[in-house]
């Protein structure tokens, strides 16, 4: 969608510096006109990316305040340390590597919550752009409607239905011996994050099965393929773009998700978010928590590339 | 007083999770980066004063070295002001402070903080300048050094030495001899919480500190999520008398303690595990403050009783125990009103309000009779542990600040248990 705008963009101001050299009809636009449209989104990328970013890196690079060990951020590059980042680093592979263990746990809780959501959310969509018919309307409002409560609210609803005691509880020591599901399981975590984020994979993915034209499919099956094989062959590819754009927007902010963990999962489950929400708040650690933030940006970008790639490509394709 | 507290929400004073929206790193202004000309951190020079007169201790009481003039008894109490608070989350009953501004004509406005360092880092890079401020009382010397609070005017706060108990005044606490700068907010033990329905007093009693690392309760122990109480709890435990030791390897022996909490007994750190999830149940054993556990009646589920709750605290041996503290900041724009208000939670009918009918902590009064307290049904009669007297403060364990290096060894322990080991 993105590119889509950007590959647009040169074209309008092409266009009309064509019309304009050729004296041809229609409105004159000034060499900055279509530019400045930009403007908006440029400003909102300095001051809500940019800058911030820019104070982590302080933070990270910078000192502490000597007394109450608060971090105290260096704005001054050639004034930057980087010895608490390269201890940061160190931590992750060096003896005895406390942070190995939540990286490892980070990239396995976010790949295993972005497969489910990815099945899961398929079917749903898939679903209710093909077979809901008249339901579709009720179905989507269905999944809207969680956002109207904050997740953090939805998050502590969970807690009480799991705790000990609490209705999952209840349900499920009828089959079975009744398992702590707060007490730090990894199950839960990943269940926590599938719960959280499910939407943002669903909608996409339905936007794009919801436009498939109809006879794509027929001539697939005219051509003689099977259901099976028009799916793989037409729906999945043509839904790549959707599936793409939906594991990305649900995997970054599970990358750097805490609060799930800080609900329903203890230290055992921690993750590279819940490192760096603690450091923030320690005395002495500011420097560490913007290291940690760094690391988790760096790790980030890695899907976000990709993406990134795919698309253009798609674009170029098209 | 039977039955759920007319409190919408409330949370420990500790609460540090889901809270952290706000975040604690400010984006500083625009002229404080134009006047960062020099390497920051490089002029200043630390443990000045702290240096000097070593870190406070009960044994080493310290005189906090004065750094200005308390305002004038003559100076008016400034009227319509509105009375900046800076207080720990839910600390402090509303009904107390509406009856405050009802008295004086004024307005009170109210800040929170999540955690210690929260609060710290936002009273020093000058985003929130209270007239008020609740430090605890391992950040006082170093408060003063850097000129963040002021000296207090006693002649104002009369309070202090007619019902507080007489150590806070004369001579005064230990990181403030002569209370030349804080008064006494709350004070505090720290034991174990039970559930008395799965656990009987006279077992409680001999198992002590071991009913948090006892596997029969596996999976229903919480701990607190806080590095000073969760490692000074487990060295206490361990037979470390000093909570504020700076010995590596009985940090490392505490912080393995703490991890088979985590890894062997299912258990949770909680900073909510006391006062809200043992009474719901959840747990059965939990570190507890004891004003968390006194105030757990107010989350008991309908039909549970408050016979439900116990709290062990040790006899015969010294415990851990704290007090909490009210200051005024140097930037106060109200001090003199800001004294009112010290004298105001000192008063013995507003503090007890406080603590009876919200808190839950109780406040250091001599018109505070223990046994009145169980009498008048604000403690539970088998809570009675959980009342303080002044007599546990002479030979009680109390956390106090930690020279930097000692301190980096203690955090280096938690950040190893928050990884999960």
């Amino acid at each position: 969608m993105a590119s889509a705008e950007a590959t647009a963009e040169p074209q309008g101001g092409k266009r009309s510096r064509e019309d304009q050299a050729a004296g041809r009809g229609g409105a004159w636009f000034p060499r900055w006109y279509w530019p400045t449209f930009t403007l908006p989104g440029t400003l909102w990328l300095v001051l809500l990316f940019i800058l911030p970013f820019y104070t982590v890196l302080s933070v990270a690079f910078g000192t502490v305040e000597p007394l109450f060990r608060t971090p105290l951020p260096v704005y001054q590059p050639w004034y930057w340390s980087f010895g608490t980042f390269d201890t940061t680093l160190e931590k992750f592979y060096v003896s005895p590597a406390i942070y190995q263990e939540p990286l490892i746990r980070t990239f396995a809780y976010v790949f295993a919550a972005s497969a489910i959501c990815l099945v899961v959310g398929y079917a749903v969509a898939y679903y209710t752009a093909r077979y809901a018919g008249r339901f579709r309307v009720p179905i989507l409002l269905m999944l809207v409607a969680p956002f109207f409560i904050s997740y953090l609210m939805r998050i502590y609803a969970w807690q009480s239905l799991l705790q000990p005691g609490g209705y999952v509880d209840d349900i499920w020591g009828i089959f079975a011996e009744p398992v702590n599901w707060l007490s730090g399981k990894p199950v839960t975590v990943i269940l926590g994050l599938v719960y959280g984020y499910i939407p943002f994979m669903i909608l996409p993915l339905y936007g794009s099965l919801d436009r498939i034209e109809q006879s794509m499919l027929e001539a697939g099956r005219d051509l003689g393929a099977s259901p099976f094989h028009t799916f793989r062959r037409v729906t999945l590819p043509l839904s790549k773009p959707a599936i793409l754009a939906g594991l990305v927007i649900v995997s970054l902010p599970m990358f750097g998700d805490y609060y799930t963990n800080d609900l329903l999962g203890s230290q055992n489950t921690s993750m590279l978010g819940n490192l760096i929400n603690l450091a923030v708040f320690q005395p002495g650690q500011g420097q560490e928590a913007g290291s940690l933030t760094i690391v988790l940006m760096l790790i980030v970008v890695i899907p976000m590339g990709y993406y990134l790639r795919e698309t253009r490509r798609a674009a170029e394709r098209a | 007083m039977a039955g759920r507290h007319p409190m919408e929400n409330r949370w420990s004073r500790r609460q540090f999770i889901g809270r952290a929206a706000g975040g604690a790193i400010a984006v500083p202004s625009l002229a404080a980066i134009l006047a960062a000309c020099a390497k920051p951190g490089t002029t200043e020079s630390g443990g000045g004063s702290a240096a000097a007169v070593g870190l406070a201790r009960p044994d080493n009481p310290v005189e906090l070295p004065l750094n200005g003039d308390p305002i004038a008894a003559s100076t008016p109490i400034e009227e319509g002001a509105t009375l900046q608070v800076y207080n720990w989350d839910a600390y402090m009953y509303k009904k107390v402070l509406k009856a405050f501004e009802e008295e004086y004509g004024v307005t009170i406005e109210w800040t929170t903080f999540n955690n210690m360092e929260e609060g710290i880092q936002k009273l020093v890079s000058g985003q929130i300048q209270p007239d008020v401020f609740f430090p605890t009382t391992d950040y006082i010397a170093r408060l003063v050094e850097s000129d963040l609070i002021q000296p207090l005017n006693l002649e104002l706060v009369p309070n202090l030495a007619s019902n507080v108990w007489q150590s806070f005044s004369d001579p005064g606490p230990f990181y403030d001899l002569g209370a030349r700068y804080t008064v006494p907010y709350t004070i505090y033990t720290t034991g174990v919480a039970y559930r008395r329905d799965r656990v009987d007093d006279a077992d409680a009693s001999a198992q002590g500190y071991d009913l948090l690392w006892n596997p029969d309760y596996t999976g229903e122990i919480a701990y607190y999520d806080s590095y000073r109480d969760a490692i000074g709890m487990a060295l206490v435990r361990n037979g470390v008398m000093d909570p504020n030791t700076g010995d590596p390897a009985s940090i490392t022996a505490a912080k393995d303690s703490i991890l088979e909490i985590i890894n062997d007994l299912d258990g949770q750190l909680r900073i909510n595990g006391t006062f809200a999830k043992l009474p719901e149940g959840e747990f059965t054993v939990s570190q507890s403050w004891s004003g968390d556990i006194v105030g757990a009646k107010w989350y008991l589920p309908k039909g549970t009783g408050e016979d439900v709750l116990g709290y062990w605290y040790p006899e015969g041996e010294p415990g851990l125990i704290g007090n909490d503290t009210i200051v005024i900041p140097t930037t106060a724009q109200s001090p003199r009103l800001a004294h009112e208000f010290l004298n105001f939670f000192l008063d013995e009918q507003w503090g007890y309000t406080n603590f009876a009918d919200w808190n839950g902590y109780q406040p250091p009064f001599t018109t505070i009779d223990p046994d009145s307290l169980i009498a008048d049904g604000v403690v539970a009669p088998q809570l009675n542990k959980a009342v303080v007297t002044e007599e546990m403060f002479t030979t009680g364990l109390v956390q106090s600040q930690l020279a930097p290096e000692v301190d980096q060894l203690w955090l280096d322990a938690w950040s190893e248990i928050q990884a999960g080991g």
